[in-house]
């Protein structure tokens, strides 16, 4: 489906024209543009589902193609628009929501916690271009997926995906970037302080005053480069005047 | 500015400001992925993988949730690697981190003007879209991609010019710049522990976390 595939293409630039009036609602027009093609047929449909399409929606950018597939699905379908509209409110959050547990809080640092793990054990450049390419080839996938779902199931989207396999995979990718992260934590820390005279001595100093640290801001969480650059300019400032 | 390959680094630089939030969204804003290829262009790439795992660690505490507005450490960490090419791995750390910290946070504040402007072009073409005429959405969309692509390369071009103001300052001397390498160390795992813990939330992910540093000092003595 030619129609398909160039939505797919568009749906990977879907957040550039992200504003805090509409936020992904222009990129979701640009990208059911080519599945609305067949309205063209009949101006009065195409000119009220181009105006629908471009109204305010926010989810996930990488499952926001389940959204365009059942918009589209429900527009060349002829249903009629205050539903389309309610399914586009209706859709915006879970989306979002299980997009983000399963890839921003779940395959984004345990991608990123395999790619330093990987650089520690010596295998550099090759641990990261198979993580990045692994990592591209699942977006692309789940966002092809979520587009095929939501051609298929138009406005029983919501059903279909509560029945996939998305609500299960979403906490599981949780766990699995906490092993992957507790793991680079020693790991990276070894390897950065290698060359600092006393490495082990700094390693255990280093993370243990950090996780302390960071037990201690669980409530209140503080801004971490904030206090870095902060901790450096005391450094510099002790540093001058003792010299 | 002919100590770098510039027209490689500026372009890697915008490539990877697209990359954060309008294009792809594939790990090519990552600070270790950014700074491994700017590594290999600088003919260092120990420097750049050093430098991006170090900015990683600060990364792995951002959620780039809905409208909050998150630090862009593409082009920083493009300008951090520059600067840290080439030098021994404790004289560049703090200095090349810190820098890196800064011009991410600069990103940061550079989203918002590109959210900005194109709010402006939504605003000029609202009525149009909500009549529904074809191609508007199109045209405000690329206005959008447009500003980015601007915004990633004034980013990169900035970076780049601090990098090499930097590259020419007084050299610290080794205790400074190795009390900084501890700083920067330090902040990067306040960073990455502080953000694990509190995205672990429940007890049982806690228990996966401490499973995993467990499993991570296991491999120390594997060495």
């Amino acid at each position: 489906m030619i129609g398909g595939a160039r939505t797919l293409l568009r749906l990977a630039a879907l957040q550039a024209s992200w504003t805090y009036e509409r936020m992904q609602g222009i990129g979701i027009a640009f990208a059911m543009e080519p599945l609305l093609a067949p309205l063209e047929e009949y101006p009065e449909r195409a000119h009220a589902a181009r105006g629908r399409s471009a109204q305010y929606f926010n989810a996930h950018p990488f499952l926001a193609g389940a959204a365009v597939g059942a918009l589209s699905r429900a527009e060349l379908d002829g249903e009629p628009g205050e539903r389309i509209l309610r399914l586009r409110t209706a859709l915006s959050g879970p989306l979002g929501a299980l997009g983000d547990q399963l890839f921003w809080a779940g395959i984004v640092p345990a991608a990123m916690g395999l790619a330093m793990i990987g650089v520690t054990r010596g295998y550099g450049l090759g641990a990261i271009a198979l993580v990045v390419l692994g990592y591209n080839a699942l977006r692309i996938a789940v966002t092809a997926w979520g587009l095929r779902i939501g051609l298929a199931h138009g406005l029983r989207v919501a059903h279909a995906i509560s029945e996939s396999w998305l609500p299960r995979a979403a906490p599981r990718a949780g766990d699995v970037a906490a092993v992957l992260i507790g793991a680079a934590v020693p790991l990276v820390a070894a390897w950065l302080l290698r060359g600092s005279g006393e490495p082990i001595r700094a390693t255990v100093l280093v993370v243990a005053g950090a996780a302390a640290l960071g037990v201690l801001t669980l409530r209140r969480p503080l801004s971490a480069p904030a206090l870095t650059v902060g901790a450096a300019a005391l450094t510099l400032f002790w540093r001058w005047s003792a010299a | 500015m002919s100590e770098f390959p510039l027209v490689a680094l500026l372009v890697w630089g915008t490539i990877v400001g697209l990359d954060l939030a309008s294009m792809l969204q594939g790990l090519f804003n990552r600070p270790l992925v950014v700074g491994a290829v700017a590594g290999v262009m600088l003919n260092d790439p120990a420097a750049g993988l050093r430098i991006g795992v170090a900015l990683e660690l600060f990364a792995l505490d951002v959620l780039p949730v809905g409208a909050s507005r998150y630090p862009d450490y593409g082009a920083a960490t493009v300008a951090a690697v520059a600067l840290s090419a080439g030098q021994a791995w404790t004289a560049a750390l703090g200095p090349s981190v810190l820098l890196g910290l800064v011009l991410a946070h600069l990103g940061g504040l550079t989203i918002v003007l590109h959210r900005r402007v194109t709010a402006w072009a939504l605003a000029r073409s609202e009525p149009a879209l909500d009549r529904g005429d074809r191609g508007i959405a199109s045209k405000v969309h690329l206005v959008g991609l447009l500003a980015d692509l601007v915004r990633s390369a004034a980013l990169a071009t900035i970076g780049l010019l601090a990098a090499t103001l930097l590259k020419h300052a007084p050299h610290l001397d080794v205790a400074t710049q190795r009390a900084l390498a501890i700083v920067v160390v330090a902040g990067g795992f306040v960073a990455v522990i502080g953000g694990a813990l509190r995205r672990a939330g429940t007890a049982r992910r806690m228990v996966w976390l401490a499973g995993g540093m467990a499993l991570g000092v296991l491999g120390l003595g594997l060495r």
